[in-house]
């Protein structure tokens, strides 16, 4: 048998299974809004409702062994303790006896708490509706107040240079909310609807009394009644409660519970047996690494729809992020097109953007202006020290890896003393005590916060898309894309890509290499304030030194080699790498909860993908 | 030791895939004798050595077809370990030796004297003492023998070239039971009086009882030396001859013979005697490996000159040289006018093409694709194929795309389009290329440094009869060279023969094969006819 007819089998085989699980899902995903889905929970609910009030029950026997024992050793006249003695005894032997209290589901009549609970589950919505309307006016009417204590607190506590989170939580005091009248009138409603229900449990457990039913009310709303849930919450949380034995048959429910999910695993066996079939072609367009990680990345995805993440939000979180580090990423094509290989050293241009982006808040310009200043500010710093790091590796060609890589780290180590001296006098800037800038400098909307981001920008459902961001991205593209076309850009790719073949025709090898390390310096500084306006903060003393690692991992990532790219690398690079950290952080702690597994993902993947890169860059290069 | 020869290795044939290397050679060395293996670059002199040696690369190719027979056993060599358990030592051309080692540590290398002691006892022989004494004593016999009076305790390292050639041979000589030791163009990197010196030692080692193979292209010495002598021409047995029996012009035409039928036959005329197209006096280059050391010599306007040679004898210092991607000194004139020598942009201005015999490493972006090849040179030097894009002078893709496509069409270049990498194309298509490159700069005067090399018959003969039509419709000069005889002499007005960095003669493509041997041996050949009527 071939190779093909085996991958065609397979694919075949994944095809027909997904097949199958479609129909499936596509059938009993809407069961759930149907009558059978309602009975379904409906019986699940009295289950369980009649489990927990079993367990009033259980308490009203215990209370009346206890005083039958009470009142028959007080009848006999012992003394005190041998009273407490017997009751003691009698408790003991009540509870073990109604241990294994349950209700036979079988030998009662439901009907009448069916209905009971209808009505009580009817006049509970209606009272906990206008309840959530209420609170929710009293909400709007309180937000504006908290909101500018939350802002205040914010700027204080930046003034006084902690850390603060990258969101801004509002908290509304709700303590001063009273009831409506309306809701009290419900209320009145709700307990009489109580009432019948209490009814129609006290002819299943004669015993039940009303102090036992009064302490059990809450309990009874809370089974009957939970805000906002849908089916699969529902089913779960019955399911949690032990009531699996009001199922008679537990296939169909659960078939219907996990409708959706069965979906996902449909696609994705569907994405699975296409990937099969197209295995060779999907290869040779892109490569494994990117296949796999591209498999991985749909892989996360469906996991977070199974884990009924907020998909939208993840995606659009991981957009924005390919947009504020497409730039550094962007940083890397120059340097890998004039022959340094992966310019490491890219730190030497975050600085200088980020000197720029401080003297933007020292001088206060706000907004647009302010940005394009420290833009500007920033590339001529990048290229003053581009053209000076441009000498330096035209003296050490051959060991670009070790030196980049060195300098980078080299530059960090220095600015850390440099932040800590440089003459900035702006409060914003400088720590409240000593000397010395801040660890991290908060952006706002009096400097140049999200101004890219929010350019432009609009909802589709939970997905925001950063227009201006995305712009900016592809502008910077289009600028390295015609760089690369011109005479100039055509020299210095010969350069990198055959250093001898440019020397015989004339060319200045070793003045194209600074070119490109100048303008590989000048994107990182143009890349660091796109950063930074996207993040909200401007990050100084170490916080740059991975970020070159970071950039070149997604370049590898997206298909380049560490002697030939495309600009068309950076956009899947940095999506894949990006997409992958975004979406795998929420789902690696869906899989293991309460773990830092995300983080050392995170690390992982990241230097995982340049530990790759770095086996492939001998020669096996070329595809 | 009854046995008349020492080795014979009998109707040796081996394959490399398609591709046969050896066809059915045979060859008998004596006891004692020093027995030449004569033969041009790639006639198969190092392949039937790697044979006797079994090296990996003979067995990891499927063997080869024929006997060796060491003093008249046959035997089989499995590994170069095993050819000098079996007595056959080798003195490489490259020098096998640790520079950080001293004559004495090199010479016993692997083969140290050792004496044991406490720890060697416990944990095995490879802690033994070295016997430094022994061992030096040892080396001290085996430099004497080579008529080397260096002291034995000198590290490697800045020792003339020379001296490591003679450490080589001690080591060799030093093993214990060697018969037969096989000099690779040894006298290549040494001094006339080295060279004098070395071939009295391979004298008494011979006179000791060993055999010597001398494996060499420099004839004199064959005549000074060698016993007997075994020709090989294109993988063939071309003769076997006694020192006695033979002349140097015998061996020289024997040498080179006519190998095959020529792919191209051009038109015979009489060689272009107009203007100079190039003057050039005094060309030192300094290129590793292809030195030139002076040469001089005249391109006439719109010839085809072919330029000859051994491999490593200069001839492609001079095309390298000119268009100054080595260092290079003298005084180069293009039609009248002086070249700046050591500014690549200049040549390539003033109008020389040239097509690199280095396609891989010089000639191609092997990354990019076959139409940004093409244009390259076109767009950096004379700024064509650029086109201004409102503010922006960008690569002007239709134009790019009309010449890409032109040229493929005209070469005949095998390709999927004009956008395919260079580096996924076979080797004669690649040389198509570089080609269409050399053209796409319209030059008055063309290089073309081994334009055959690697590549099948059909895409030479493409090669070949674009040159011709350039030259003969287009009147462009065209400097050819090329280790292949056979494809100078079918397409050259006159053909320069360099050796050892100089010009040794011009001849014309019809002079003899004996002619061009003796030329590539670094002998002139009329002057040697002179000296043989004078003996005669």
């Amino acid at each position: 048998m071939t190779k093909s007819k085996v991958k065609k089998i397979i694919a075949l085989v994944l095809a027909a299974i997904a097949l199958c699980l479609i129909v499936t899902g596509v059938i009993c995903l809407p069961m759930r809004n149907s009558e059978k889905g309602q009975d379904i929970i409906a019986d699940l609910r009295i289950r369980t409702l009649l489990n927990a009030t079993g367990e009033g029950v259980v308490e009203s026997y215990v209370a009346i062994a206890k005083e039958e024992a009470r009142v028959a050793a007080k009848a006999e006249g012992k003394g005190m303790s041998a009273i407490r003695k017997a009751v003691a005894a009698a408790e003991e032997e009540a509870r073990a006896k109604y241990s294994n209290f349950e209700v036979d589901y079988d030998a009662i009549d439901p009907a009448p708490l069916y209905d009971a609970v209808a009505g009580y589950y009817t006049a509970l919505k209606a009272y906990e509706d206008c309840k959530a309307e209420a609170e929710q006016a009293y909400y709007d009417l309180m937000y504006p107040a908290a909101l500018e204590k939350a802002e205040a607190d914010r700027a204080a506590k930046l003034e006084a240079g902690q850390d603060v989170p990258e969101t801004l939580t509002v908290n509304v005091d709700m303590s001063g909310f009273t009831a409506t009248e309306e809701m009290i009138a419900l209320q009145a409603q709700e307990n009489t609807a109580y009432e019948s229900v209490g009814a129609a449990l006290k002819t299943i457990y004669p015993v039940m009394d009303d102090a036992a039913l009064e302490t059990l009310q809450k309990t009874v709303a809370g089974i009957v009644y939970e805000a906002g849930a849908d089916f699969a919450a529902l089913y779960d949380t019955y399911m949690a409660a032990g009531s699996k034995g009001a199922l008679k048959n537990t296939f169909g429910p659960f078939l219907i519970r996990y409708a959706d999910d069965v979906i996902y695993l449909a696609v994705g066996l569907l994405i699975a047996a296409l990937t099969v079939i197209y295995s060779e072609l999907l290869i040779k367009k892109l490569g494994i690494p990117r296949v796999i990680i591209g498999l991985f990345f749909i892989l996360l995805c469906l996991l977070s729809l199974f884990f009924d993440l907020e998909l939208d939000v993840l995606l659009s979180n991981s957009l924005v992020r390919m947009g504020m580090n497409s730039i550094m990423v962007l940083a890397m094509v120059p340097g890998i097109q004039c022959g340094i290989s992966l310019n490491l050293g890219l730190p030497i241009g975050l600085v200088a953007g980020l000197i720029g982006g401080l003297m933007t808040i020292q001088f206060g310009f706000p907004g647009w202006g302010g940005f394009l200043f420290a833009i500007a500010v920033g590339c001529m710093i990048a290229s003053v020290t581009g053209w000076l790091y441009g000498h330096l590796l035209n003296r050490l060609k051959g060991e670009e890896m070790g030196v980049t890589t060195y300098v980078g780290f080299s530059i960090v180590s220095l600015m850390c003393i440099a932040w800590l001296v440089l003459p900035f006098t702006s409060l914003k800037l400088k720590w409240p005590l000593g000397t010395g800038l801040r660890n991290t400098i908060g952006l706002d909307n009096t400097n140049f916060e999200h101004i890219l981001d929010d350019l432009l920008s609009f909802n589709i459902g939970g997905f925001t898309v950063p227009t201006g961001l995305l712009l900016f991205m592809l502008l910077c593209c289009l600028l390295v894309w015609l760089f690369g076309r011109s005479k100039t850009g055509v020299a210095m790719q010969a350069v990198g890509n055959n250093p001898r073949f440019a020397e015989a025709t004339g060319i200045n090898v070793n003045k194209m290499r600074i070119i490109g390390t100048m303008l590989s310096t000048v994107l990182g500084a143009v890349g660091i304030l796109v950063y930074s306006q996207s993040y909200g903060f401007m990050q100084l003393y170490t916080a740059p030194r991975q970020m070159g690692f970071i950039a070149a991992s997604a370049i590898l990532i997206g298909g380049a080699s560490t002697s030939r790219c495309k600009v068309s690398h950076v956009l899947i690079g940095t999506f894949l790498f990006q997409g992958v950290l975004t979406l795998g952080m929420p789902v690696a702690n869906m899989l293991v909860p309460g773990s830092t597994f995300s983080e050392t993902l995170r690390i992982l993947i990241s230097n995982g993908i340049i530990l790759y890169a770095l086996t492939k860059s001998g020669g096996a290069s070329r595809g | 030791m009854s046995a008349e020869y020492v080795l014979e290795m009998k109707n040796i044939t081996k394959r490399y895939g398609e591709n046969t290397v050896l066809s059915d050679v045979s060859l008998s060395v004596r006891p004692g004798e020093i027995h030449a293996l004569l033969g041009e670059n790639g006639a198969g002199k190092s392949t039937l050595m790697n044979v006797l040696f079994g090296m990996p690369v003979i067995h990891s190719t499927g063997g080869f077809e024929g006997q060796v027979l060491i003093d008249g056993e046959e035997t089989h060599v499995a590994s170069p370990h095993d050819a000098m358990l079996k007595g056959i030592g080798m003195v490489h051309q490259e020098f096998m030796l640790l520079p950080g080692f001293t004559v004495t540590e090199n010479i016993k290398l692997n083969r140290e004297i050792t004496t044991p002691n406490l720890f060697s006892r416990i944990l095995g022989k490879n802690l033994k003492t070295l016997d430094m004494g022994s061992m030096s004593h040892d080396a001290r016999k085996a430099l004497d023998s080579v008529g080397m009076n260096i002291d034995e305790y000198t590290k490697i390292h800045g020792m003339p070239v020379g001296y490591m050639q003679f450490v080589e041979i001690a080591r060799e000589i030093d093993k214990k039971g060697v018969k037969l030791l096989v000099f690779d163009e040894p006298t290549a990197v040494l001094t006339e009086s080295e060279a004098t010196q070395l071939i009295s030692v391979m004298e008494q080692i011979a006179a000791s009882g060993i055999a010597i193979i001398f494996i060499t292209h420099r004839l004199d010495e064959v005549a000074a030396a060698a016993n007997s002598i075994t020709i090989l021409r294109d993988g063939k047995l071309a003769a076997v001859r006694k020192a006695e029996d033979t002349t140097i012009t015998d061996l020289a035409e024997l040498m080179i013979g006519r190998k095959g039928e020529a792919v191209v036959e051009a038109d015979s005329r009489p060689a272009p005697q107009g203007n100079i197209a190039m003057k050039i006096r005094d060309l030192y280059v300094d290129m590793p490996g292809e030195e030139v050391k002076g040469i001089s010599l005249d391109v006439h306007e719109g010839e085809i000159l072919g330029i000859g040679g051994l491999a490593g004898q200069g001839k492609l210092g001079i095309s390298n040289g000119i268009m100054s991607l080595y260092e290079s000194s003298g005084s180069v004139e293009l039609f009248g006018e002086p070249l700046t020598l050591g500014n690549a942009k200049s040549a390539l201005h003033s109008g020389i093409a040239m097509v690199s015999e280095d396609r891989k490493g010089v000639g191609l972006l092997l990354d990019q694709s076959i139409e940004d090849n093409i244009v390259f040179t076109a767009m950096q030097i004379k700024g064509e194929y650029l086109r201004w894009y409102g503010p922006l002078r960008l690569k002007d893709a239709k134009a790019v795309r009309g010449i890409a496509d032109q040229m493929i069409k005209d070469l005949d270049i095998r390709c999927f389009g004009p956008t395919q990498h260079t580096g996924t194309l076979s080797g004669g298509n690649q040389q198509k290329v570089c080609i269409a490159r050399a053209l796409a700069m319209n030059p008055r005067f063309l290089f073309v440094s081994e334009p055959t090399r690697g590549i099948d018959i059909g895409a030479k003969k493409l090669v070949l009869e674009t040159l011709l039509k350039l030259n003969r419709e287009q009147g462009m000069t065209i400097v050819m060279i090329s280790s292949e005889l056979q494809e100078l002499r079918s397409i050259s007005d006159r053909i320069a023969i360099i050796s050892e960095g100089k010009l040794v003669d011009i001849l014309s493509p019809n002079a003899s094969d004996a002619d061009f041997g003796l030329a590539m041996s670094g002998i002139k050949p009329s002057e040697h006819k002179e000296k043989g009527d004078g003996n005669a």
